[in-house]
């Protein structure tokens, strides 16, 4: 169990803290304690604003046995003291595991399923060495991380194609952390996805975590070359150099940088993160993990406008970037129309995005529509300027352009493609 | 009862401002769960013991995504009534709030 403090270690921190007595602050606890009681006897509960509430829960009579004679007897109703902890003290009481994010469990999909393989013998001696991580299931049945990985091209091709497996995979509770994205898997790849999570600990679900991240880089990579190679004025380099420019404008299109070194992290198979020794690394690996799960909408919270703030303000305050702006408006587009005139006392949507230094790729989609909207809304009104949108549309989702959601005027587009 | 009753009835009983009466009480309430928070637990006399206890991660259902999700483990406030406390509200017949 915990340690603990004594009463007395209490009340000399509490006369400390309030800068009173220690008669004082105990003759005041005993207070509080008695005018508890009262309250129960009274009204059945007493509520402490920011800790908790103390509750009589009436408990009926129940069958039970004597614990010392062995015989049957029946444990009359009564009623039971509960204190339900508010949720400011449960957040800080759980501050040191506040950083372990719930994850889903893919299951095979009935009728789809192909046989497991035997996991490969070295992935069982990882599995036994520390049992205590493996609190579910026997250790050692899931299959080997590999399978985990869809064919590329496949990917490639099924990625837009919405499939009830890519609803079921979405929105999950946890975030996107990372810029990579596992695209959504089509229910006949979702047989081979039968994940390591169900049996696995920590480790488990780690290793299976990094191989799809690591799948999503290679992804991107294939994708970036694919776009460059198939006829785009833009030759890698270009791009290359164009989203380093862009770079304080964009927050981290593509995490350049790490594309080298996931290809030489070896085979996938390597890629188990350390044990708990070193949790920093596991934890960031953690972070772009939850990549599998494909978002298909915002988590929002409502918002509502004060005097003196606009979309900008709050993108930055909110989002962390106020580039993000137009996502705002794409999210809001209901309640204002024009772009440069925000209601007051608005309720805004405000979407729970990961990172604004690393968005993910439906945010990205999502961001690339706002300025896309921005654009429609310029084009009518001011036509002149509403080129810059739809090339901010390209930053955020080149693909967007190539297939825009509405008709845009050519001139605007090739400006968009070629600054 | 609620913060303010609560309140307002502390304040009767120490003879404090009802604005001071909040302020020892905010005071004791972050000492108390300051404690908590580095995983001491402490017992007030005739009230109980408050501590921590980890629960372990477990996997549950989640109906709308037709799927287990893990939940992570996690550190949560354990009180254990005092024993005095707990006869002398037993067989209290209770109405309602």
């Amino acid at each position: 169990m915990s340690e603990k403090i004594t009463f007395k270690e209490l009340v000399e921190l509490i006369a400390e803290q309030s800068k009173q007595s220690q008669n004082a602050a105990n003759s005041f606890i005993h207070e509080l304690v008695q005018i508890i009681e009262s309250g129960l006897k009274k009204s059945g509960s007493v509520s402490i604003s920011g800790f908790g509430k103390f509750e009589l829960r009436w408990m009926n009579e129940r069958a039970g046995v004597h614990p010392q004679t062995g015989e049957e007897i029946t444990i009359p109703g009564q009623n039971k003291v509960v204190f339900k902890p508010y949720k400011a003290l449960r957040e800080e009481v759980n501050k040191p595991f506040a950083n372990l994010k719930s994850r889903l469990i893919r299951e095979n999909i009935p009728g789809a399923s192909a046989p497991l393989p035997e996991p490969a013998p070295d992935d069982v001696s990882v599995e036994e060495k520390d049992p205590k991580d493996v609190p579910f299931g026997v250790p050692g049945i899931e299959k080997s991380s590999k399978k985990n990985l869809p064919p590329i091209d496949e990917l490639l091709i099924e990625r837009d194609k919405p499939t009830s497996a890519a609803a079921m995979e979405s929105a999950l509770p946890e975030e996107d952390k990372a810029a990579a994205t596992v695209p959504a898997m089509v229910p006949t790849q979702a047989k081979v996805v039968k994940e390591v999570q169900e049996s696995g600990g920590f480790k488990w679900t780690y290793a299976a975590a990094v191989v799809i991240a690591l799948a999503a880089f290679i992804i991107l990579f294939y994708l970036m070359q694919r776009t460059t190679n198939g006829g785009e004025t833009l030759t890698t380099s270009d791009q290359q150099t164009e989203q380093q420019v862009l770079t304080p404008l964009v927050p981290a299109i593509e995490p350049e940088g790490e594309e080298p070194a996931t290809e030489t992290e070896g085979p996938p198979d390597d890629g188990i993160p350390d044990s708990e020794e070193s949790p920093p690394p596991a934890e960031t690996e953690a972070a772009q993990d939850d990549a599998p799960a494909v978002q298909t909408e915002f988590e929002t919270e409502t918002l509502t406008v004060e005097a003196g703030q606009s979309l900008w303000t709050i993108a930055q305050t909110e989002l962390g970037n106020p580039y993000l702006w137009p996502l705002l408006y794409h999210l809001n587009g209901d309640i204002m129309a024009n772009p440069n005139q925000l209601p007051a006392a608005a309720d805004l949507e405000i979407p729970q995005i990961s990172d604004p230094e690393a968005l993910n790729s439906f945010e990205r989609e999502q961001v690339a529509h706002g300025y896309f909207s921005l654009y429609e809304w310029t084009a009518e009104n001011n036509p002149d300027e509403a080129r810059y949108f739809l090339w901010a549309v390209g930053v955020f989702s080149p693909e967007m352009l190539d297939t825009p959601p509405s008709e845009v005027d050519p001139d605007d587009l090739a400006f968009a493609r070629n600054r | 009862m609620n913060y303010n009753d609560l309140i307002e009835r502390l304040s009767d009983r120490t003879g404090q401002s009802k604005v001071k009466t909040k302020e020892i009480l905010g005071d004791a309430l972050d000492v108390l769960t300051e404690q908590l928070t580095n995983g001491k637990g402490v017992s007030i006399p005739e009230l109980g013991t408050f501590s921590t206890k980890m629960n372990d991660q477990k996997k549950v259902y989640n109906p709308h995504y037709e799927a287990y999700i893990i939940v992570p483990q996690k550190r949560v406030v354990d009180f254990t009534p005092a024993a005095g406390l707990k006869e002398k509200v037993k067989f209290l017949e209770q109405d309602n709030e």
